[in-house]
């Protein structure tokens, strides 16, 4: 606008209104606004990196008395002792898999156990049968030559029946020459006896059809009897087959229910034999674990025999107390300084500080003092306000006294943890 | 975290005496600005027109013909505005009385009078600047303490005082003072820059009304030479 007027000079110059400078210092003000939203949320992600928890470790409790090196023993004694618990984990371990190698080696021989009574009992089935296949030809061999026998008597029986009809002829013969020899002599009475044989013989001869009629019916039941017999026999023999398929089966049945039975009891037995192994086991180990510290106590005791010539006079199970105390009151210290660390926005993960902590009788903080300097001061500055942020350490009186004695001076290392 | 910390939800979570301070800054801020930039433009066209108006003025150009050339009064301003109230008054007396004093003493007046109109329009709006780079940090100041206030009358309330229970309170009270400090800042900058600048053309005026007055006087001086002799 200025320009313009300027290169026409002879126009009015008119007074600078407002619209335009209001225009801009609103945009301005919207720009600013703009910039402060959008920019924040890419300052943000820098924010967490100053927060993040990092982790401190206590590295060692520093002690001047000789109770630390007691301490020290006592937690290398733990340290073997956890190794050898470990160890005879290790030892359970193996021992567990190799008793389930041999269940499974068991189960293994089981089933081909299975397997095989299981063949034998099909052969035994297969054998079964082939018997009583046997068993029925035989039976049929002997049915056969009964048979043959019974067809060898009736064959027989017929054969007599011929003979004694060939006599009865001859007899008649015989008695036709009589007759006829009689007949000379007396043929009034050869012919009345004629007459009267021959009302004999037909008498005979009926009786003799009637016997024989009578032998043939009898055959005849006979042989329908027999038939019957056979049918009953057989019917009995399938019967009896049957049944004995039916008994087999169920015999089958009956050796599977018990196969089932058998494993499920061995089953429950090896179970049962785990069991009592892992208890055996767990027995074992705290028989292990308590005559291990039988013999903690003991050298303890024997510890606490020379102290106690020395003059001092400490529990063994104090001490172990004192330890168990000392654990937690670390863990305690611990985290207190990790949530009063602000650790510096530019300390890397490289960064490591040792601080000794000497504290007062009550847990309050007498001194902290770097021992071991990270190269970075500001980061080692972080590292004493933390220890002194977290300072009065009131669980300290909690500790037995002589546990006291020996974290009234302690070393915490720092390092920044991963920064998330 | 990150919404609840936010400027925006900081501001629309504040206490409403906050938010009316920080209401004020803001249109404090934009008048402010507004100014500035009107001044801005305003400063820069009178320094072109009083650069182009003496590089006529010292062309060797006869002053009645410039008188003639520039516009009429309400559309001119700075040294030309005063050329042409001086140049109208010693017209105007010209004919009325022989004394060169009395002329000089009236075109005097006139040029004067002209000048003070003319540091008037320059330094127009230039007050409001300075009121708002003085006041605003005080008024900034006192949303932040009225703020904290709030924040410590909430935290007597809590249970346990921790850092994350105070941190928006404070958050939000201390953009109070952020905003006033904002707003103070340019205006303060810019009212420097802007009276200096006014001031440096008002001086400029006033060469140029004591140069056109010599001019006058030189006129008259030979022309009261030439009346007596």
């Amino acid at each position: 606008m200025a320009r313009h007027d300027q290169r026409a000079p002879t126009q009015p110059d008119r007074p600078v209104g407002y619209g335009l400078p209001t225009v801009l210092a609103v945009g301005l003000h919207v720009l600013v606004v703009v910039l402060s939203v959008v920019t924040l949320p890419q300052r943000q992600p820098e924010d967490p990196q100053t927060s993040s928890i990092v982790q401190a470790t206590l590295v060692s409790t520093e002690t001047t008395t000789d109770q630390a090196q007691r301490a020290e023993e006592a937690r290398a004694r733990a340290a073997a002792r956890q190794a050898e618990e470990e160890a005879q984990q290790a030892e359970a371990e193996a021992l567990e898999r190799a008793a389930e190698e041999q269940a499974a080696e068991e189960a293994a021989r089981q089933a081909e156990q299975e397997a095989a009574e299981r063949e034998a009992a099909r052969e035994a089935e297969a054998r079964q049968r082939e018997e009583a296949r046997e068993t029925a030809e035989a039976e049929a061999q002997r049915r056969a030559e009964e048979a043959e026998r019974q067809a060898q008597l009736r064959e027989e029986q017929e054969a007599q029946r011929q003979r004694q009809q060939e006599e009865a002829a001859e007899a008649q013969r015989q008695a036709e020459e009589e007759a006829r020899r009689q007949e000379a002599e007396a043929q009034r009475r050869a012919e009345e006896e004629a007459r009267q044989q021959q009302e004999a013989e037909e008498q005979r001869r009926r009786e003799e059809e009637e016997a024989r009629r009578q032998q043939e019916t009898e055959e005849q039941r006979r042989r329908e009897e027999e038939e019957a017999r056979r049918q009953q026999e057989a019917e009995e023999q399938r019967r009896r087959e049957e049944e004995e398929a039916r008994r087999q089966q169920e015999a089958e049945e009956q050796r599977r229910r018990e196969e089932e039975e058998a494993r499920r009891q061995r089953e429950a037995e090896e179970q049962r034999r785990r069991e009592e192994e892992a208890r055996r086991q767990q027995e074992a180990e705290e028989q292990r674990r308590r005559e291990e510290e039988a013999r903690r106590a003991a050298e303890q005791a024997s510890q606490g025999l020379d102290r106690a010539i020395e003059g001092e006079s400490e529990s063994v199970a104090n001490a172990r107390q004192a330890q168990e105390a000392a654990n937690s009151f670390i863990n305690l210290v611990r985290r207190a300084v990790e949530q009063a660390w602000v650790i510096p926005p530019g300390a890397t993960g490289n960064l490591e500080a040792i601080v000794q902590v000497q504290l007062g009788p009550s847990g309050e903080l007498f001194g902290a003092t770097i021992i071991q300097s990270s190269g970075d001061s500001s980061f080692d500055r972080s590292t004493i306000q933390a220890v002194e942020a977290a300072a009065p350490f009131s669980e300290l009186r909690q500790l037995p006294a002589m546990a006291q004695r020996d974290f009234r001076q302690f070393n915490l290392r720092f390092r920044p943890g991963d920064v998330r | 975290m990150n919404d609840s910390m936010s400027i925006p939800h900081l501001i629309m979570s504040a206490s409403t005496v906050v938010q009316l301070v920080m209401l004020i800054l803001v249109i404090g801020s934009i008048l402010s600005w507004v100014v500035i930039f009107q001044r801005t433009f305003v400063m820069r066209r009178a320094r072109r027109s009083h650069q182009m108006f003496e590089e006529r003025f010292w062309s060797g150009v006869d002053l009645n013909e410039l008188y003639r050339e520039t516009p009429s009064e309400q559309e001119t301003q700075g040294a030309e505005q005063v050329f042409r109230a001086g140049f109208r008054e010693f017209n105007r007396l010209m004919p009325k009385t022989k004394s060169p004093d009395a002329i000089l003493d009236g075109v005097q007046r006139s040029m004067r009078v002209a000048w003070s109109r003319e540091e008037e329009r320059l330094t127009l709006h230039l007050v409001f600047l300075a009121t708002v780079a003085s006041a605003s940090p005080y008024i900034g100041l006192f949303g932040t303490v009225w703020g904290i206030m709030g924040s410590f009358q909430a935290l007597s309330m809590a249970q346990q005082a921790t850092l994350s229970t105070v941190a928006p309170w404070i958050a939000e009270a201390l953009i109070a003072t952020a905003m006033g400090l904002f707003a103070a800042i340019p205006a303060v900058i810019f009212y420097n820059r802007l009276s200096s600048e006014s001031g440096r053309l008002l001086g400029k005026y006033e060469d140029f009304a004591e140069e056109f007055h010599s001019i006058l006087h030189r006129n008259l001086q030979g022309r009261s030479e030439a009346g007596t002799a």
